[in-house]
């Protein structure tokens, strides 16, 4: 569903230079999967999503998603996908309601489908106490809600979700990854990124740790656990990451 | 594009707009209770301050002729136009303070004023004294200065000197008159501090006798015994007043009008006394007949007060809605969210610019309408009791005629759609809420600046006026001039016919916009631009450190923008040392001058721009072969195109506003006969090829073509080299060229052949001129009878082509470009070359430098 090969994005930096913000970066993702990006902040992990998302265009490399190419035919690949991070803010002048409509009627559903598929979504992730309230006047539980019934009111085959849980309560993030949970077991794809180990072991199928732009390692967790012969994840994660930078010290000089 | 997306955009963002209450206060609540507000306090401020009363000080009270002037503490009212001015005037006399004349015990105020007043009168009257002084010496010093002229004149072969004793006395004159100017200054400052420390306005010195002095000369008329001017001159009163204070302006304007009236009934008298005709003193006495109507007068208000304020509100209605739509939505996060939505880009700008655009209409509608409501109540409400003249007039304002305002909403659709989109640029450009507003003040300053422009009465829309169809095209400038004309006339057709061309461009200029909008909502560095903070250090480090081989778009642009203040600045001096030519030697310092600005202004920018923030001088201002072929086109394409450019001008002629006085003179020396040819070809041909095309087909045009858009880059670069000409005809002309030599550069890599394209084709409008008129001087009959007759005229201004030549010039020049867009490769150069080549570098500033 999703095929990435050797993207890479570069962008100019005042204080560092050129910066290449993902390194001919490949992967790919099935459907009924969830496919982890692990990365600590500033890894690319955004700015490859961002990508696939179509609001960035790669200066190298393509990514097709659904067999749609990103740079080609980025509408195609709009309609079929759900996009969400902590980064999509909900209008605060909208009520729930409108809002999930709104982008509904955006991805051209017709109004009986529409009614039908909101109905299901504000039942399924408990929304219709709120419905009438406006984004302003929201708790984050609320606004997080709104943001996932809005990426799935078209019903995406491709999901892609960007540190969705960043800045939640506990509860909230439970609820979160238990909706991207259930969203895998109806058979959609679902990248997904995030820097906490503890989500990238309950969620995700496969992983990729990303670091500085390039993929140092991926495959499912245990393949991982074996290669390199350590069984914490947070220690792999770690000893990776610092393995990169010693590398990169010692290519420079 | 999916319309239904569109609309779908536009009412999620009107039901936005309208639920915000910041939007809804401006848009709405404003215009309805600020001007109503306005209103109501501008009456009651005029109920609870009425003028105050102005004084007036009369010193010798006593000496004023018949018929009674002053009564009691004013001037008599029936010399006032409005009876009821006589109460703003206060008129304190001395014969009021002089207790033995007048019963009344007169109050500390008045003793201070009349006090102050004398110690004026002393200096005015010091005033006149020196002035008489230094008159007359004035007169004795031109008399010697004749006296010794003529002498100089009747003895030429003796000696021309004057005497020693005439020299002295030129001397001592000289250094005398010099004395009495200083003292005259400083009794002038004297004057006026004291003036200024007094509480008077104006003051009035009647010298002695004047009364009987009047009366002695209205004798002698009578008489007929009018034969010496002494007798009849006898000191004239004085009137003291300070232009520069606004409370004496307006007193001496209501003395004046009692001292006119007043004065001519002494002359009245004068005459019937003396047995002669009133209309003596005057021969001519035009009679006046006014056609303007009441409508017309209101018209009048409403044409200069309403595209003003349709400008100003559209912008300011445009603006608010369009930093919230843009700029608002990166601020709360959910752009992204929007375009990630199948909707496209440009579907987002339209439903958004259409959105902008509603509330920048009405807006502006809600505003005028409210204040020409408020407005004509408040006229009416005064009455016309309360004011004289014009007040009395306005007071019968009616609103503007139904088709004025229907021209007005037509009008104002691609006002707002021009405003709405440029907002909504400028606000997608902005990080967040906060700097989009920043932007406001340099729109609102360029709009209420070409406002004001149309607001002077000697700026129309109209046939007879040259300028007009130059007027019609200029963005906001030819809807306010032809929405005046409207107002005033609804159906005039003169104005009319402007009414095409004002519509077409302001809808093209709105489109230019729009796309502009679009650009910036493409443009990832707009639309995630990052809160990084700006370090002038860091940033300038950042310039000089990742250089690149050829130069960015800011930077191209940035050469322009620098070449223009360059020229800006240089104007003044350029025209001074201008001025300080002799008129013989005037051409050739012009185009010394024209050399010196080339190189300076034009060439030096970009190289010195080229050089410091590029690695490679020879990608920068293309340095390379471009090989025979292309150099030979561009030597041959001149002489095609030249011809055509030149017609197309002059067919074009009644478009311009006429050249400018110092163009027509520069025009001029290219004909002069008396410089020589290789200096004329050196200003003219020589230095404006190497060095505007070093600027502008080198640094501008590279460093636009960097995003990979050659097209865009030769129609940037080809309007910024026109509008480097400044003169209208010039820029057009220099934008067309600038296409055709962007081309060049952009196909053959090269900046060679774009040289040899500029020179010839500067050096042909020599050679015309020339030919012209070595043709003019007694070759006509020949080419009467020649084949050539049928291709070229010969005219005063030079060759003049006929259509044979044109359709021949034509289609070369076609299949000649046609060529240069087949041939050669668009050498766009790859964005990410960080590949220093340092040799280039070095051998190329070799290259460069001999043509500094």
């Amino acid at each position: 569903m999703i095929r990435v090969t050797e993207l890479t994005k570069g962008f100019d930096d005042l204080r560092r230079g050129w910066v290449a913000a993902l390194d001919h970066v490949s992967f790919e993702v099935h459907p009924g999967e969830i496919y982890g990006l692990l990365g600590p902040n500033g890894a690319g992990k955004t700015t490859c999503l961002r990508i696939l998302s179509t609001v960035l265009r790669p200066t190298g490399g393509s990514a097709t998603i659904a067999g749609y190419d990103v740079t080609t035919h980025p509408t195609e690949v709009r309609q079929r996908i759900g996009f969400m991070s902590n980064n999509t803010g909900i209008y605060d002048r909208m009520t729930a309601w409108e809002m999930v409509e709104y982008y509904g009627r955006l991805y051209g559903l017709s109004e009986e489908v529409l009614n039908r598929r909101l109905d299901s979504i504000f039942t399924t992730l408990q929304m219709h106490d709120f419905r009438d309230t406006l984004g302003a006047k929201m708790s984050t539980g609320m606004k997080q809600k709104v943001s996932i019934a809005r990426a799935i009111v078209h019903d995406p085959p491709v999901l892609i979700f960007d540190e969705p849980t960043s800045g939640l309560d506990v509860l909230v993030a439970r609820k979160v990854l238990s909706t991207v949970q259930s969203l895998k077991d109806q058979g959609k794809c679902i990248i997904f990124s995030t820097h906490i180990m503890r989500e990238v072991e309950k969620l995700c199928d496969r992983i990729a740790i990303i670091h500085k732009g390039s993929i140092l390692a991926s495959g499912t967790l245990p393949e991982l656990q074996d290669k390199y012969e350590q069984p914490d994840t947070e220690e792999l994660f770690f000893d990776l990451i610092e393995q990169h930078d010693k590398q990169a010290v010692a290519t420079a000089d | 594009m999916n319309w239904q997306n569109i609309r779908l955009i536009f009412l999620r963002e009107v039901r936005d707009q309208l639920r915000d209450r910041r939007t809804l206060f401006m848009v709405a609540v404003l215009p309805l209770l600020l001007y109503p507000a306005l209103g109501i306090g501008m009456l009651q401020m005029t109920l609870l301050f009425t003028e105050q009363p102005r004084t007036v000080v009369i010193l010798g009270e006593k000496h004023l002729p018949q018929p009674q002037l002053l009564d009691g503490n004013h001037f008599v009212s029936n010399w006032f136009i409005n009876p009821d001015d006589a109460s703003k005037l206060r008129v304190i006399t001395d014969a009021e303070a002089d207790p033995s004349a007048s019963a009344s015990t007169p109050d500390e105020r008045q003793v201070t004023l009349i006090n102050q007043a004398q110690k004026l009168r002393t200096r005015v009257e010091e005033h006149a004294a020196q002035k008489a002084e230094l008159e007359k010496a004035e007169a004795e010093f031109r008399k010697l200065l004749k006296a010794n002229v003529s002498s100089a004149g009747s003895n030429n072969t003796g000696e021309a000197k004057p005497t020693s004793a005439e020299s002295t006395s030129v001397s001592e004159l000289t250094k005398k008159i010099g004395e009495l100017k200083t003292k005259l200054v400083t009794i002038d400052h004297e004057l006026s501090d004291l003036f200024a420390a007094s509480q008077i306005q104006v003051l009035i010195v009647v010298p002695d006798g004047l009364k009987e002095n009047i009366e002695r000369v209205n004798q002698l008329i009578a008489e007929r015994e009018m034969q010496s001017e002494d007798l009849m001159s006898y000191p004239r009163p004085t009137i003291v007043k300070n232009r520069a204070d606004d409370k004496s302006v307006v007193a001496y304007s209501r003395v004046r009008e009692v001292l006119d009236a007043w004065e001519q009934e002494i002359l009245r008298q004068r005459l019937s006394s003396a047995n002669l005709p009133q209309e003596l003193p005057n021969p001519v006495g035009s009679s006046q007949l006014d056609l303007a109507a009441e409508e017309q007068l209101s018209a009048n208000v409403w044409s200069k007060m309403f595209p003003a304020l349709l400008v100003i509100m559209a912008v300011t209605g445009a603006f608010y809605p369009a930093v919230d739509v843009a700029a608002g939505e990166k601020e709360r996060g959910t752009m992204e969210t929007l375009l990630i939505c199948p909707a496209t880009r440009t579907e987002i700008v339209l439903g958004k610019f259409l959105t902008v655009m509603c509330f920048s209409v009405s807006t502006a509608l809600l505003n005028l309408l409210s204040i020409g409501t408020t407005g004509h109540y408040m006229l009416s409400a005064r009455g016309p009791s309360s004011g004289a003249g014009s007040m009395a007039k306005m007071a019968e304002v009616s609103l503007p005629s139904l088709p004025a305002l229907a021209w007005l909403l037509a009008l104002l659709i691609p006002l707002s759609a021009l405003f709405s989109a440029l907002c909504l640029a400028l606000a997608t450009f902005a990080r967040s809420s906060k700097e989009g507003q920043y932007y406001l003040t340099p729109l609102l300053m360029v709009s209420i600046g070409l406002t004001v422009f149309c607001l002077s009465p000697a700026v129309e829309i109209y046939p007879v006026h040259q300028a007009s169809w130059f007027y019609s095209v200029m963005p906001v400038v030819g809807i306010a001039l032809l929405l005046k004309a409207l107002l005033l006339n609804p159906g005039n057709t003169e104005a009319l016919i402007f009414a095409g061309p004002v519509l077409v461009t302001s809808i093209g200029y709105s489109l230019l916009a729009l796309w502009w909008a679009i650009e910036q909502f493409s443009s990832e560095g707009v639309l995630f631009r990052e809160g990084e903070r700006f370090e002038p250090a860091l940033w300038f480090k950042h310039l000089l450190r990742d250089k690149e081989p050829t130069p960015s778009f800011t930077e191209a642009g940035f050469c322009f923008v620098l070449i223009m203040l360059a020229q800006f600045v240089s104007m003044r001096a350029f025209g001074q040392s201008i001025a300080a030519v002799a008129p013989e030697q005037m051409g050739a310092a012009m185009m010394r001058l024209l050399v010196i600005q080339q190189m300076a202004i034009v060439a030096c920018p970009a190289l010195f721009m080229g050089l410091i923030l590029t690695t490679s001088v020879r990608r920068t201002f293309r340095l390379r072969w471009p090989g025979t072929k292309f150099l030979a086109v561009a030597a041959l394409l001149p002489l095609t195109l030249h011809p055509l450019s030149l017609e197309l001008v002059a067919s074009l002629s009644w478009f311009f506003p006429q050249l400018p006085e110092g163009a027509a003179r520069l025009m001029k020396t290219m004909s002069d006969h008396e410089q020589p040819v290789w200096l004329i070809l050196l200003s003219f041909a020589a230095a404006p090829a190497i060095c505007e095309e070093l600027a502008f087909r080198g640094f501008v045009l590279t460093g636009f073509s960097r995003n990979g858009r050659t097209g865009l880059a030769i129609g940037l670069s080809a309007v910024t080299f026109g509008v480097m000409h400044m003169i209208p005809q010039q820029v057009f002309n220099a934008t067309l060229l600038g296409l055709v030599l962007g081309l060049i550069a952009a196909r053959s890599g090269s900046l060679f052949p774009g040289v040899v394209f500029h020179f010839f084709f500067n050096s042909l409008a020599v050679v015309r001129e020339r030919v012209g008129t070595a043709i003019a001087d007694g070759h006509t009959e020949e080419l009467q009878q020649s084949v050539w007759r049928w291709f070229i005229t010969v005219e005063t201004s030079g060759l003049r082509y006929n259509w044979p030549t044109l359709l021949i010039c034509g289609i070369s020049s076609t299949l000649m470009l046609l060529w240069i867009a087949r041939h050669g490769q668009a050498r766009t150069l790859p964005a990410t070359d960080h590949q220093l080549i340092g040799s280039e570098f070095a051998a190329v500033s070799t290259i460069a430098k001999p043509q500094v």
